[in-house]
């Protein structure tokens, strides 16, 4: 066979057409699943983190709810999820919080209760910690600890100090010290910066 | 022409990709501490090897010999895409827990190698079985690496717990150093099996 210069070109164009043909089908015809279990899981998280527990577990029970009791509002680049009491009022919020991590950056909630005195819960919306180590501080041995942690008398925004230092209030994951200490960090920065904001520090 | 039987027994045994042409090592090291990830990772690439393998078989005959390798890279890519689209559609827990791995089944060495080494010559259904037994020999060894770290890493199989609280995790296990140390026995074991045998075959020759 002769080697020719525009039969592969064309026949190169041709099947990448094809190909990006069939995948943006799939993803079109998908999109809609993938931004629903996402929503899912973030609403999972935010009742976690005010301690809602929904009637089950399905994706129905929890989206509604999620819209029954949760409403946001914009703050910096993000969302706080403001929880409401039966009569409209206000609970507690959930503050958006985030920073680097031992691997890759850490973002998650922390809720903090309506008159910012204590926090009512955390979770962890995304990291790349190591599992069984510093992946550990997605599990609930060591999120159920922030809840009912007092803010007030926290001094220079260090609301998160692990035990044995003086003042300790949470434990940190053995063998996982730098997650950890990122976690405290996170947490006390953009706490901070929340409650100062509001007038409240 | 290759018999079914014959290609899953080079592929999972004879010729297996990781413990006998030592490919496919970056991710059998990185995704191998729990056994569930490991069975889907398996899956995945069994799936992309074997598809991918059968459409560069079904269309060699048409495909200009010296663009074949970007042709190759690009139907790999194209499955890969579609591995990920499914987990994060359909099991969202196993997308997140596998990760950037998913895009980097793409790079796993074993998909190239068989689209270059077998479909590149063979007709599509025997290249894609060829595909499926290579995938099936990777995900055999990386369930028995699970099998060992997430038993001793954290006291569970499959995530079921069978052995009790008095068990201490052995924290290296789940660490990646565990990944070499016990895949290099696994070699090591398998080469020194295959080596007697081939011994047994000589000697009855010899006879």
């Amino acid at each position: 066979m002769k080697k020719s210069f525009i039969f592969p070109i064309i026949f190169m164009v041709l099947i990448t057409a094809i190909f990006t043909f069939v995948l943006a089908f799939l993803n079109q015809s998908t999109a809609e699943r993938v931004a629903l279990n996402q929503e899912i899981e973030l609403s999972r998280k935010i009742l976690y983190i005010f301690d809602i527990k929904p009637p089950s577990e399905k994706p129905e029970d929890v989206l509604k709810v999620f819209d029954e009791k949760i409403s946001s509002m914009p703050y910096e680049d993000g969302l706080v999820y403001v929880y409401h009491g039966d009569e409209g009022q206000v609970l507690g919020y959930a503050v958006p919080v985030s920073g680097p991590g031992l691997w890759g950056s850490v973002e998650a909630y922390v809720g903090i209760s309506h008159d910012y005195s204590t926090i009512l819960g955390i979770d962890f919306i995304r990291h790349s910690e190591t599992p069984g180590l510093g992946g550990r501080i997605s599990e609930d041995d060591f999120k159920e600890q922030f809840r009912g942690l007092d803010l007030t008398k926290a001094s220079d925004g260090n609301y998160i100090i692990y035990r044995p230092a003086p003042g300790g209030n949470v434990d940190a994951i053995a063998g996982a010290t730098l997650t950890s200490k990122s976690v405290s960090n996170i947490i006390n920065e953009d706490l901070h910066r929340f409650l100062k904001e509001r007038g409240n520090s | 022409m290759d018999s079914p039987k014959k290609i899953f027994k080079m592929g999972v045994i004879k010729d297996n990709p990781v413990i006998v042409q030592i490919i496919g090592i970056c991710s059998a090291l990185a995704v191998t501490n729990l056994m569930m990830n490991s069975l889907i990772m398996g899956v995945g690439l069994m799936f992309v090897t074997g598809l991918s393998s059968f459409t560069v078989s079904l269309i060699r005959n048409y495909t200009p010999k010296h663009i074949r390798m970007m042709v190759q890279v690009l139907i790999i890519a194209a499955y890969v895409i579609i591995v990920d689209i499914f987990l994060q559609a359909y099991m969202p827990e196993m997308s997140k827990a596998l990760g950037p791995y998913v895009g980097l089944i793409i790079t796993n060495c074993i998909i190239m190698g068989r689209a270059e080494a077998y479909a590149q010559q063979n007709p599509p259904i025997l290249s894609f079985l060829d595909g499926v037994a290579s995938g099936l020999g990777y995900t055999i060894v990386l369930l028995m690496i699970a099998f060992v770290r997430e038993l001793f890493g954290f006291g569970t199989i499959f995530g079921i717990k069978v052995l009790g609280d008095w068990w201490t995790p052995w924290t290296i296990m789940i660490m990646p150093p565990a990944a070499f140390f016990l895949l290099a026995i696994i070699i090591w074991v398998s080469n020194t099996i295959q080596e007697k045998n081939k011994d047994v075959k000589k000697g009855q020759v010899a006879k």
